[in-house]
């Protein structure tokens, strides 16, 4: 090895380097430790992640995830900061506040979860189609199945981020307006703890769903008219058989439902809070389980399409 | 034990035959992969790195099978490709480094290499701006610093001189030359421009049409011929007649005459000749050898020619 050699002014430059290039100490080889798949996957997840937010990227790739962000928990930060006046009046009054509950929280404003998707699951996987940086993955230590499974989780995790923060606002909101904080925490705890495998499952769908449809296309404005397509179809469908099933008395009209994206998602929020389902909103004989089941085989179902197609995608 | 080998490779596109029954050997060094577009350079490097399944056949890298050990292999291969691979919008460094990274170097190895990698393909002060800015030269650069980041034994460089400019193609061979023989890396360079491979490749792989035409150390190729080509100002066909009534083999060949060398008296034999008849002698040098001579001639359908 070179290095083995006295290093003087002289022997440190590489043979072939430039006169003056005194610097230059050669190529070195590498003798460290190297790391395997899980490694790989675990870098790649905190790079998408990062790109997700867009850090290490313009200020312009912030503004999309950072505004729907805003937006998404701007409700519960608006009872959060308004807390000791709503206490307040309820004290005054002697009626108990009308408050913004978590259970409710994303069936009201998923339409911004909902953009959150569109904007930045195209950016997790038609990147890499489009400027055809995926044979560099491809040949390095991670296969394909761990791609796809490690932008999978930095989504999942972007979105898990995403619909937490409006539910520790509300939780931390609900613990200021009582007078005992203790007490309140305790009374609270419960109510608010389904709100974490909720969102979990909530972002493992939707993260699943957005990624399997973009990753068929190498053109963002394409997965993101496919994901919103694709939605809003298979929302429309169901309701318009539906309604038309009513009146032909079919009565397997109403397990259609099972098959639209968000419908199951809202359904089985009221499986994890306990509560009966609304039926005014949730028509026919559905109960909350089987949306919690139609939502998880969603989920395998989703993540195993994005799966295939990275299996077959041509590097 | 060669460092790449395949046996009786094949890979097959419907009815097209990118790669047929293709046998070969490599040992370490600087080795051209040479053919026209097509001849299935592409898809023999994609073999090697598994990123394509070969239809018949095996390839092995370092002694480990294509198919079955992938994984291991991609830990000690570096691979350009031939098409863009940059994402618009990083920096060069974020870039090599998250590669790096991916290829299992560890958070703070990652960043060393990338910053000795980018600095000895010749990145300084703009590889903190965002790719998207780049000149091809400096994609380029990007390209070849990835696949080089986690310190492999073969590199794989498809058309590592592709939308190059003269001064640019100079300098990119002169660091595929500088890999190969300072660092020790074998390199493949797949390329269509023989006049790249002469520069810098030790041995020559020639394919055509999913066929190794020929695997030679590159000195094979441009050695001697014992024919002496004997250019005069005019006055050939005088030149060549009275060569023949001398009893010599002769050929023309544009403005040249082609003497078949049989002995050193020739030399002396011909500058007589050309003294007598009192024309202008150019030159009179041996023929050598010329790469496109194995592409223009008829070629065995496969095997090895030494």
């Amino acid at each position: 090895m070179r290095a083995s050699r006295p290093v003087t002014a002289a022997t440190a430059q590489a043979p072939g380097a430039p006169a003056g290039s005194i610097y230059d100490l050669g190529y070195r080889h590498y003798e460290g430790r190297r790391n395997g798949r899980g490694y790989a996957m675990w870098s790649l997840f905190v790079e998408s992640f990062r790109g997700v937010w867009g850090f290490g990227r313009p200020m312009t790739a912030k503004a999309a995830p950072f505004i729907l962000t805003g937006l998404y928990a701007l409700e519960a930060v608006i009872q959060l900061a308004f807390s000791s006046v709503i206490a307040q009046q309820a004290a005054t009054s002697g009626q108990a506040p009308q408050l913004v509950g978590y259970h409710t929280y994303f069936t009201d404003f998923y339409f911004l979860v909902f953009f959150f998707c569109v904007a930045q699951a195209p950016e997790l996987v038609c990147r890499d189609q489009r400027y055809q940086v995926l044979p560099l993955y491809f040949t390095r230590a991670m296969g394909r199945i761990e791609y796809a499974l490690a932008r999978l989780a930095s989504l999942a995790m972007a979105l898990f981020i995403l619909l937490l923060v409006p539910m520790v606002a509300l939780f931390v909101g609900d613990i200021l307006m009582k007078p005992d904080t203790f007490k309140a925490i305790g009374d609270e705890l419960p109510l608010a703890l389904p709100s974490i495998p909720a969102c979990a499952l909530i972002a493992l769908s939707l993260a699943a769903l957005s990624l399997a449809i973009s990753s068929f296309s190498p053109r963002r404005a394409y997965s993101a008219i496919g994901i919103v397509a694709y939605i809003l179809l298979m929302e429309a469908i169901p309701a318009a058989i539906y309604s038309v099933g009513q009146q032909a008395g079919w009565a397997w009209a109403d397990k259609l439902f099972l098959l639209s994206p968000l419908t199951p998602l809202f359904g089985a929020l009221s499986w994890f809070f306990g509560r009966p389902l609304d039926r005014q909103v949730f028509s026919g004989s559905l109960t909350s389980g089987d949306y919690l089941a139609a939502a998880i085989a969603g989920i395998l179902v989703t993540t195993g399409v994005l799966l295939y197609r990275y299996r077959r995608m041509p590097a | 034990m060669a460092l790449i080998e395949t046996a009786g490779l094949s890979k097959h596109y419907g009815p097209v035959k990118a790669l047929d029954v293709l046998n070969l050997q490599v040992e370490p060094g600087i080795i051209g992969l040479v053919g026209a577009n097509g001849a299935g350079k592409s898809t023999l490097l994609k073999i090697l790195l598994g990123l394509i399944r070969p239809t018949a056949g095996r390839a092995s890298v370092l002694g480990m099978d294509s198919v079955t050990e992938t994984r291991a292999i991609r830990q000690f291969v570096g691979y350009m490709p031939e098409h863009d691979c940059l994402p618009p919008d990083v920096g060069a460094t974020d870039f090599v480094t998250h590669m790096a990274r991916v290829s299992g170097l560890p958070r703070t190895a990652a960043r060393e290499r990338t910053a000795e990698v980018l600095r000895h393909v010749g990145l300084y002060e703009e590889r903190y701006r965002q790719i998207g800015g780049y000149s091809t030269g400096m994609k380029q650069r990007v390209k070849l610093a990835q696949a080089l980041v986690h310190d492999p034994k073969v590199l794989l460089l498809d058309e590592p001189t592709n939308g190059l400019d003269p001064t640019g193609r100079d300098e990119m061979l002169d660091l595929i030359k500088r890999t190969g023989t300072d660092f020790g890396i074998t390199v493949v360079v797949a390329s269509h421009l023989l006049g790249e491979i002469e520069q810098v490749c030790t041995y020559l792989l020639a394919v055509d049409a999913g066929h190794l035409l020929s695997a030679a150390p590159l000195s094979h190729f441009t050695r001697r011929t014992p024919v002496l080509a004997v250019e005069v100002e005019e006055g050939a066909d005088r030149l060549a007649t009275a060569l023949v009534a001398g009893g010599a083999r002769v050929q023309q060949s544009g403005g040249r005459v082609l003497v078949a060398l049989e002995s050193d008296a020739m030399y002396d034999g011909i500058r007589d000749v050309v003294a007598d008849l009192g024309l202008s002698l150019v030159r009179i040098e041996q023929e050598r050898g010329r790469l496109e001579d194995l592409f223009r001639d008829a070629a065995p359908p496969s095997g090895i020619v030494q």
